[in-house]
Parts: C-alpha cells; structure tokens; sequence
C-alpha cells in the first residue's frame, strides 16, 4: 500500500495535476475517506481536522473515524479495527448469490467495497474473523461483477449501441474499464468513419 | 382453558431439540444441536449450568441421577447428574443415535440408531445388550413397555413394531407412516408413548391423530383427535399420572387430551408457530415443557390445576393410581412431594410465603466462575480474563489504555476466581481449599521498587468471598463477616465486621462500597443492604447499612462507580440506579436496560457509567445475560432516561431532560466537596442548560396559560433567568405572573445578599472584576416598564405625574432596609480588605442587587425610585468624595438629602435620561444577558465556596 506510507498533500498533489483517468491506488484514497469503528488503546481529546473532529478517543469505546486514520492507528498498534457490517461471511455469500443470480449489477453493500476490504483485509486481518473466507468472497463478488462488466461492454459494442446504463457500479469498477473501453470506443469510431465513403483522412487526427 | 403459556426463550441453536424434567421436577434439562445439556433451574433461569456431551446432541433422557445422551460421536454416553461427570459409553453404533429412553424403573436403556437398529442395555453392566434388528430405514423412536416386557419403536419405512424384549422378536407391526429414507426427510418424529401406569395403552401419533393400542390384544382401541390440529403430530407423552396426553405437532399446536373422555383439555399455539419436537411432564403434572425446532424452550403452566377444575375425579384418580408401579420404583417421597401437593392435599403444607434462596457473592463485572473461559473482570480500567482448560490455568490482563501498563498473561496456578483492577494494581484471589488457606495475590505494577508483587494468606477457615481496589488500597469481604482493608503495598490497615454475608464491593478513589445481605427475604425477592464508606484522612460512613432498592423479584448484577465517583448498580431487570446525594442519598432509577432489548433473553451487561458525558457503557448479549470471552465483544453506549411519566410529550421530554440533567451533575457539589479539581466549564455549561430548559418549560407552560405552573418553574431559577422569565412574561402580556415573577427575584435576591457576605474575599472580587455589573439595574426594571406601558399609552406624562406626586422615599424603603442589612456586613467585609484600592465598587454589587425587588413592592411607584437610583449611580462618587469616612448607609441617607433638594425639573430631567438609558438597553439585551450569565457564574462560584465555610460565622 502506497498510500500509507506517502503523505496525503503528497496525492493532493497528484490530482490536481493529472487529467486523465484515475490509477488505482487513488481510487484506493478516495476510500480511505470510509468511516470505520476502531476502538482505541488510548486516551485523546477530539481532534479538530480540516476534513472535519476526529474523536475524542477513550480506551476501550468504540469512535468512528477514516480508514486512513485507522489503519495509521493500527499501524501502531494503537487501536482495534471493528469490520463494518457487511465484512461477514453470511452476508457476502448472500450478496454473491444474488450476483450470481441477477443479469443487471446488485447494490454493493460499501461504494469502496473492494478497496476497504484491501485495505483492512492487509492490515487488520487479526481484527476480522474468518479474514480469508471474506477475501475469497469479495474476489468472488468482484469477478462476477467484472465478468458481467466486459460482457456487457462487449454486447454493447457488438450490438453498436449508443448509451448503456451502468447501476451500481462502483468507482474502482468503473475504474478498471474506462480507459481502455474509451479508448477502443474512439479507435473504433475512428476506423469507421475511415470506411465511410466521402470523409477525409485530414479531419480523423483531431481526434 | 387457564393453562398458562410462559414466553419462549432461547435455548440452543436451531435444530432439533430436546427436553425432559429431572424426577425431581426442580430442573429443566434440554439438550440441542450446539452439543450441550442445559440443566435449567426454572424456565427463567439466565444462567443455565451446561455439560457439553458432543458436537451435536440428538437425544437425551434422565432418570435416577443419570443423564443417557445420544451425541454425534455415534454413541450412547452417561454422565452423571446434575454434576455433568462423564460416566461411561453405554453403547455404540455405527452412525448416530436417533432417540434414548429409560425404562420405568430406569435400570434400562433403549437406544434406537439410524443404522437401523434398537438397542436395549442394562444400566448397570452395559455388556448385556439386547439388539432388535428388523426395520428396514434410521429408527425414529423407541419407547419401554411399562412392565419391561416390550418395546416400541417407530422407524423410517413406515412401521411402528411392537417387540419382545427377552426373544427379541417382533410381536407385532402396523403400517402406519409414510416412508422415508432418513429422520430429517421425516414429516413427523413419530415420537410414540407407552401409557406410564397400569392403563396398557400404547399411544402412537399417526398424521394429525393419535391412535391408542391396547397392550396384550394390540388392538387399535381409540383415536384421539382434534378438529383444529391440521398439521402432523409430531410428539406425544403421557402425564406421569397416566390419565393425559399432551401431542406436539409440526405447526407449533399443543394438544392434550384426557385418555378417558377422549375430549380435548387443553390447546395451545406456540407462539412463533415453529415446530414442536420435544414434550416433557413435570412429575407432578403440572407442567409441560417444550422445545421447537429453533431451539427455544418454553413452558406451559398450571395444566394440572386446570384439569382439576375442569374434572372432579382428578384428585381420586391421582391417589389412586399414585401408588403405582411407575411411582414405586423411584425414590417415592420425593418425587410425589411439594410439586403434587395442589393435586392431592393429603398433609397439611406451609402454603406462606417461601424464603428465597440468598444471591451469592460475585465481582461485579466478571462472568460465571465455572465457564472455561470467563472475564473475571471488565471494568473501565482494563479486562481480566481467566482461562480453565485442560491445556492452561492462566489470567490474561488487559489494559484499555495501553498507557497505563502493557497486557500481562499470568499462569493460574493457585486457581483464582476473583479480581479487581485499578490503575495501580491487580488484585487476585483464591477460595481456600482442605489444605491451603484462601489467599491474596496483589500486581502493585505502579510500584517504584522492584517488589511488583505481595500475597496475603488468610486466617484459617476464613474465605475471600469479594475484593476491590480503590486508590492506594485494596478491601478483601470474608467468609466470617470481615472487611479486610489493605494499603495498596501489602500494609494491613482497619478492619471491620459486616453485618451480613457480602455479596459484593466496589472502589472508587477513597470511596468503598458494600453490599451485603441484609435479612433473608421471601418469595424471589433479596433483602439487601449497603455501606458507603470514605477512607479518606477524615474517615466516616456516609450510608450505614440502608436497604437497597431493587426491582421486584429481581437480584443485584452490577455495582459500581460512575467515572465521575457516584454509586451506581444494575439489577437483574436491567435497571440502572444511581444515588442522589442532593435527596438524602435516595437512590434514583436513571436507565431500564431490558427497554431497548429486542427480545426477552437478550441482555445488556453493563462495564461502566459515565456522568459527563452521559453514557453507559455496556456490551449487548444476544440470547444470553453475560458476553462470550471469543468473539471479543465490543461495548456499546446507552442513553440515560428516567422514567418520568408522559415522556412522548415535550413537557415530560423537558422535565425529564432537566431533572436527568440536574442528578447528572450533582458530582460537581460532591467533588468540591471532597477536594477535587472540578471542571468548572462543564459545570457551568451544565448549569446553563438546566436554566434554558426551566426558561423552555417556562415559555410552554405560558403558552399553555398554566401561570401557577409558571411560578413553580421560577422557583427553580437563578435569580438572572426570572428576570428573563419576568420579561418573557410581561412580553406576552401576563401582569399577574410578572408581579408573582418579581416577587421570587426578590425573595431570590435577598437569598443572595444573605450568602454574599459569608465570602468577603469572593464579593469583592465580583465588585471589582465587574465594573459594568451596574447595567443589570436598570434593564430589570425596564421590563416593568414595558408592563405598564403597553397597559397605559402616555406613560411619560403619567410617570411623571406619579414622580411629582409621590414622595421619593416610599418606593425607596424595602430597599434601603436591604441596604442597610448589608451594609453591617459590607462594613465588616471593608475592615478585612482595608488595602481594597476600590471599595465603593465593593458595595456597588449589593446595591445593585435590590432593583427587582424593589418594583415588585410597589409597581406603581418603582418609577420615582429608579429615577433615584440612577441619580444615586451617577452621585455617589461624589457623595463619597465629600464625605469619605462615612459608611453606606450614611452615604444613602446623604444621597436622599440631596435628591430632595432637586428641584422638580432637574428630577424629571433625570427621569427622561433614564428612559435614554432604557431604550438603548432594550437594544441591547443579549450583551445583557451575556454579562447576566457571568455574574450567574461568580454567583455558583460564590455558593460553592459557602458549603466549605462555616455558615455559623455570619
């Protein structure tokens, strides 16, 4: 993980300054803005952050803060990470029968599910029972739900639509296609206004 | 139909379960997939003692003390009951056991297996087994032969036989259900029943019926049935007394039927309609167990009595056929005794009310000392957990702040059951044993020396039954009535009889407190009492021995401290008392744990209470009073609410909210007291609150045109919010209440006057620290003004009539009595500040205080005063400049002198400045409301400051 290690103006930074699509482990930033539970080893009065009060934190009672911050905390063994809800391994079977099941995207229990799961999975793995059967789930959930992306993709440009909806995708999701879907898209428009009859070579390379 | 349906609760984990009464009928015993025996003392039993017999357990039956289960391990196994010994492997087979049952004297077992087989084996020397083979499918029940001279089992392929036992042959066989391949393809349990007492019945329930075999003939004799029985019978048993027979079916119906009349008796519905899959009589008839599917048990009661009343031959029959084979062969007395008492009043039985049994000493905080893996103590300090397993005896520490002291993992090798943790140290305890004495095991882990650790033996005989750790001692309650006070070094210090075994202790800075059984009390109820103790260097009890109020029928679970340093205990019906030390130490109930509980065994295991902010701390248990050790459990927090009537009404919600917010900070007045370090912007915060509430509860009771309501909410004010009340009231046009208002300032202010001078030192402070503190003078009075002027429309041309008609004097007189009361004290508070550089502003604070007395007095003249006073505020530098040795009231008698010799238009003059004066403070009413709450805060510092001095002084 980059992101912990870098600090956070660090890829303020970056943001500002790149325009095309998103890499990963920005998406995996983002994330990291997630509340989660944590219950602390220490006592701290609140913390008053630009983002927003962080705390106060008492040992041994549960305080809501970024994952960002969690996983520093846990880092220094300061605190005990609390999985969210979903991170049960009932749940996520559930969720992935019925992804298994529906032909459209099913709502996702976190908008940062994959990464949060990473993310805590890699770091706070004694924090969270049965920390493997979740990781094979979410990759389970996370294939079938890539899978359907590219058939999806693929039937749209097979059946040369115009628009698609896209429900319930998440940004690291959308993440994974974008670039190369929008940049086939154009490379494919490109060739075919080649074959057109009438156009002319000069006006493709504005594109 | 009076039989009583007691609710469900939560048993094992889904699945199949059962139940059946020791021959006792004092307990439940249940068993269920999870593996475990319950022995359930009464169905409200939350702490159920449990013997884990297997990875499931299929089937269970007790009798004579022993307990025969059939558990996954594909055995048939004993354990010794109600200890839980293992006590031997009665049979194997080659897959699980379906269904156990004793015969009627219990010297035998009849086991019957999925493998197709029943077995039926002595008791006493399991090599003689007898194996009835022949079923064709898994064997769904088996059930003895009264006599001992056949068998009944039930299989999967549909038949139900009948067999002799000796030959091991079938006798007979009927085709009665339908075929399945396994017991949990089966629709029903098919659970059949020969009649206990000389009846020869045999009783199978076939479908939604159940059909009645006659022994010897075999011949199908009756059918018992019921209209609204729809689904499969599931189970049937007979009533010890032989004359019942109650069915459990699929959808959750219970059914009994006298076998008599063959008439229904009896029907329940379980309450969630899940399947019934066990029944068991109580030996006295009484009452029926039940499990279903899910694993809940429940009860009905008083089935007995209710055929009692429905027939009249029940007591002869029961008399009769009580001497019966079945009866003999058990312990008789026993079984036949209190229980069947209602049944047949044969001796005369004390019927009075029974004496409950006393609750036993316990830490507060810890879970159930026979558990291999327990919290011995949770508290806001850390966790103490105790392991017991075959691999390990050892205590595990935890520090929620790992700044206090990093984790520690002792090994047990003294068997400790007991601990306290604090900041300084743990604290540890055994029970003695035959050889070795009780002892005391202290980690002072916050020592400075090398010696980390200390260990006390007690006397001989004499057992630790509870401990606590306060700050820089340990108290250790004893077996023989003793409290053991101990410094937290090892030094034995005081020592002290209790009046009644303890039942448990709790520490707090310098506070100890005790509870203690008080007297023994009476049906279900504890009689307990409680000391509170400061052992701080002026050492004395400040609750001696008064009882403690519990819930009805309920037993203390929790006691402890607030963070804040107020005793505070939970009762079993999760309610949350705290004292109140500002109403004569009461104790007042601020939180009903089992409110927010989603079902009736779920519960709230308290670990802490904070008073600021309001929170209780507590770790939800589902399906059970005290958390696991694994999965760690994670505290949630709770909201106080006392239970005053009418909360859904903003009136209960604002009384409620000021009254919670009144005791929540009565540890303000305790800890100055005591000598801490109070958080005074907390404390003023606070104290700010409870006024917006009182003003809130004010302004809705106006609404509400409840004016006596009004002024008994003033009378809760500080005199700084009534004048906001008097403005608020004289707004909306309530001249009544307004003058009743302005009478409780005055009586508010005097109070104030009266106080004042006990603290010179803090009075002339308030003076010269608030130079301005003037400008509330003429603001209260503004807010008569307003009065009157919205009643009179040329206010001016009548004020100044009523200036010049009346003599200035008049209006002047309650307030120059007050004066003069103060100026004594003033005078004597000048001599002690002789060096005071300003000691006009000293008494410029008393003398702003009157003005809202002094127009409640006399509203129609307070004008001329005002006027006077303004003239006096602008003069007095002068007067005393003039005349400077005189005192106050020299100085007031000097200042109305000189007012007189005003002539009329220099006063009327004055007047219209302080009409100026009015105008401008009505703009500025919220900086006057910000200085007013800082001199409300001076004023708390000041009454503070009195409960130190002695008012004796004045």
């Amino acid at each position: 993980m980059t992101s912990l290690s870098t600090p956070r103006c660090f890829w303020l930074v970056r943001f500002a300054a790149r325009e095309t699509a998103m890499d990963p482990s920005e998406v995996e930033f983002l994330a990291e803005k997630q509340l989660v539970k944590i219950i602390p080893n220490f006592s701290l009065d609140k913390i008053y952050l630009i983002g927003g009060d962080l705390g106060p934190f008492n040992p041994g009672l549960p305080v809501e803060v970024p994952v960002w911050l969690a996983l520093n905390l846990k880092q220094r063994q300061k605190c005990r990470i609390i999985p969210p809800d979903w991170m049960d391994v009932e749940k996520l079977e559930e969720m992935r029968e019925l992804e298994r099941k529906e032909d459209a995207f099913t709502p996702v229990p976190s908008p940062h599910y994959m990464e949060l799961t990473k993310l805590l999975l890699n770091h706070a793995s004694d924090n969270i029972p049965k920390a493997d059967e979740i990781r094979t789930l979410v990759k389970d959930i996370w294939d079938t739900r890539i899978a359907k992306l590219r058939l999806s993709a693929d039937s749209f440009i097979s059946q040369q639509e115009a628009h698609a909806q896209l429900d319930n995708l998440t940004l690291m999701e959308i993440n994974t296609v974008r670039e190369f879907l929008l940049d086939s898209l154009n490379c494919m428009y490109k060739l075919r206004s080649n074959l057109q009859p009438g156009s002319r070579k000069g006006q493709l390379t504005d594109y | 139909m009076p039989c009583e349906r007691k609710p469900m609760r939560y048993g094992h984990s889904e699945g199949h379960t059962e139940v059946c009464f020791d021959d006792t009928g004092k307990f439940i015993v249940t068993c269920g997939n999870d593996g475990d025996v319950r022995i359930w003392e009464g169905l409200d039993d939350d702490d159920p003692k449990f013997i884990t017999v297997g990875e499931k357990a299929y089937s269970l039956a007790l009798k004579k003390g022993k307990l025969v289960t059939a558990s996954s391990n594909n055995t048939v196994q004993i354990h010794t009951f109600p200890d839980g010994e293992p006590d031997g492997i009665l049979t194997r087979f080659t897959t699980n056991a379906t269904h156990v049952a004793f015969n009627g004297s219990g010297s035998r077992v009849a086991a019957g297996s999925s493998d197709f087989m029943v077995k039926v084996v002595e008791v006493a020397d399991s090599s003689q087994q007898k194996t009835l083979r022949g079923h064709a499918a898994p064997v769904l029940s088996v059930s003895f032969d009264p006599r001992d001279e056949f068998l009944a089992s039930a299989s999967c392929d549909g038949a139900v036989v009948v067999w002799n036992i000796e030959d091991q042959t079938q006798t007979v066989s009927w085709p009665l259900l339908q075929k399945t391949n396994d017991v949990s393809n089966a629709k029903s349990l098919c659970r059949l029943a020969f009649r206990p007492v000389a009846g020869k019945l045999l009783a199978v329930p076939v479908e939604t019926k159940v059909h009645l075999y006659e022994r010897g003939s075999w011949d199908h004799v009756a059918t018992l049935s019921d209209d609204l029985l729809t689904q499969q019978i599931n189970v049937v048993a007979w009533s010890p007394c032989g004359r019942f027979l109650a069915a459990g079916s699929v959808g959750g119906s219970l059914t009994v039927w006298d076998a008599n009349s063959k008439l229904c008796v009896e029907r329940q519905k379980h309450e969630k309609g899940f399947t019934v899959c066990s029944l068991a009589w109580h030996p006295s008839g009484s009452q029926i167990a039940y499990t279903d599917t899910e694993g809940c048990l429940g009860l009905l009661d008083g089935v007995g009595t209710s055929s009692t009343n429905s027939s009249t031959t029940k007591v002869p029959l029961a008399s009769t056929l009580g001497p019966d084979k079945f009866r003999d062969d058990d312990d008789a007395g026993s079984t036949v005794a209190p229980e069947a008492a209602p049944l047949a009043p044969l001796h005369p039985v004390y019927e009075g009310p029974m004496p409950s049994a006393p609750q036993k000493a316990f830490q507060p905080g810890s879970t159930p000392a026979h558990l291999t893996h327990r919290f011995m103590m949770w508290n806001s300090v850390g966790i103490v957990r105790g392991y017991n397993d075959e691999q390990d005896n050892a205590v595990d520490v935890e520090f929620h702040d790992t700044a206090v002291h990093h984790a520690m993992h002792l090994t047990n090798s003294l068997g400790h059951t007991m601990a306290d943790l604090s900041q300084e140290a743990v604290l540890l305890a055994c029970p003695g044993t035959d050889e070795l004495a009780s002892k005391l095991q202290c980690l002072h882990f916050s020592s400075w020396d090398t010696n980390k650790e200390w260990m006390v033996d007690l006397p001989k005989g004499e057992d630790v039954k509870a401990l606590c750790l306060g700050q820089g001692w340990a108290a250790v309650a004893t077996s023989a009535l003793m409290l053991r006070l101990f410094s937290i070094g090892g030094v034995q210090r005081q020592l002290f009889s209790l009046p009644g075994p303890v039942v448990c202790m709790s520490g707090h800075g310098e506070q100890l407190l005790v509870v203690y059984h008080r007297a023994t009390a009476f049906d279900g109820e504890q009689a307990l009492g409680v000391q509170l103790l400061q052992l701080s260097h002026r050492k004395k009890q400040l609750i001696s021995g008064e009882p403690l109020p519990l819930s009805p029928r309920s037993y203390l679970s929790w006691l402890g401290f607030t963070a804040e340093g107020t005793p505070c205990y939970v009762d079993s019906d999760g309610v949350v008392r705290m004292l109140n030390r500002s109403l004569g130490n009461t104790w007042t109930p601020v939180c009903n744990t089992r409110e927010t509980c989603k079902s009736k065994s779920d519960h709230y295991w308290v670990v802490g209470v904070h008073e600021n902010p309001q929170q209780l701390r507590c770790i939800p248990c589902k399906g059970s009073g005290y958390p696991p050790t694994l999965p760690r459990p994670a505290v949630a927090i709770l909201p106080f609410k006392l239970p005053l009537c009418q909360t859904a009404t903003e009136k209960g919600q604002m009384e409620e909210h000021y009254w919670r917010s009144v005791l929540f900070h009565n540890h303000y007045g305790f800890l100055s007291s005591s000598g801490y370090e109070i958080n005074e912007d907390a404390q003023n915060e606070s104290q700010k609150e409870q006024q917006e509430l009182l003003m809130k509860m004010f302004a809705l009771s106006c609404k509400l045109d409840r004016e006596f309501r009004c002024v008994e909410l003033a009378d809760l004010m500080t005199q700084n919010v009534v004048t906001l009340a008097i403005r608020y009231a004289s707004r909306s046009r309530r001249m009544a209440l307004a003058q009743r208002l302005s009478e409780i300032a005055l009586e508010k202010a005097n109070q104030i006057q009266e106080d004042e001078p006990e603290e010179p030192d803090y009075s002339s402070v308030c003076g010269s620290g608030k130079p301005t503190s003037s400008s509330g003078q003429p603001r209260v009075t503004n807010i008569l003004d307003n009065m009157t002027s919205s009643r009179k429309s040329t206010p001016l041309s009548r004020s100044a009539g009523n200036l010049s008609k009346n003599p200035v004097l008049k209006p002047l007189a309650p307030s120059q009595s007050t004066l003069l009361q103060m100026t004594g004290a003033a005078a004597a508070a000048r001599k002690t500040t002789q060096e005071d550089p300003e000691p006009s502003a000293d008494q410029q604070k008393p003398a702003d205080v009157p003005p809202p007395a002094s127009p409640a007095e006399n509203t129609e003249n307070k004008r001329p005063k005002t006027g006077f006073q303004l003239w006096l505020e602008e003069n007095r530098k002068n007067i005393i400049a003039d005349n400077p040795d005189v005192d106050e009231t020299d100085v007031i008698k000097e200042a109305m002198g000189r007012f007189r010799t005003l002539s009329a238009e220099e006063r009327l003059e004055n007047h219209s400045l302080y009409f100026r004066c009015r105008r401008e403070d009505q703009t500025q009413t919220k900086t006057d409301i910000f200085s007013h709450r800082k001199r409300e805060k001076f004023t708390n510092i000041m009454l503070q400051s009195l409960d130190e001095s002695d008012r004796f002084n004045f």
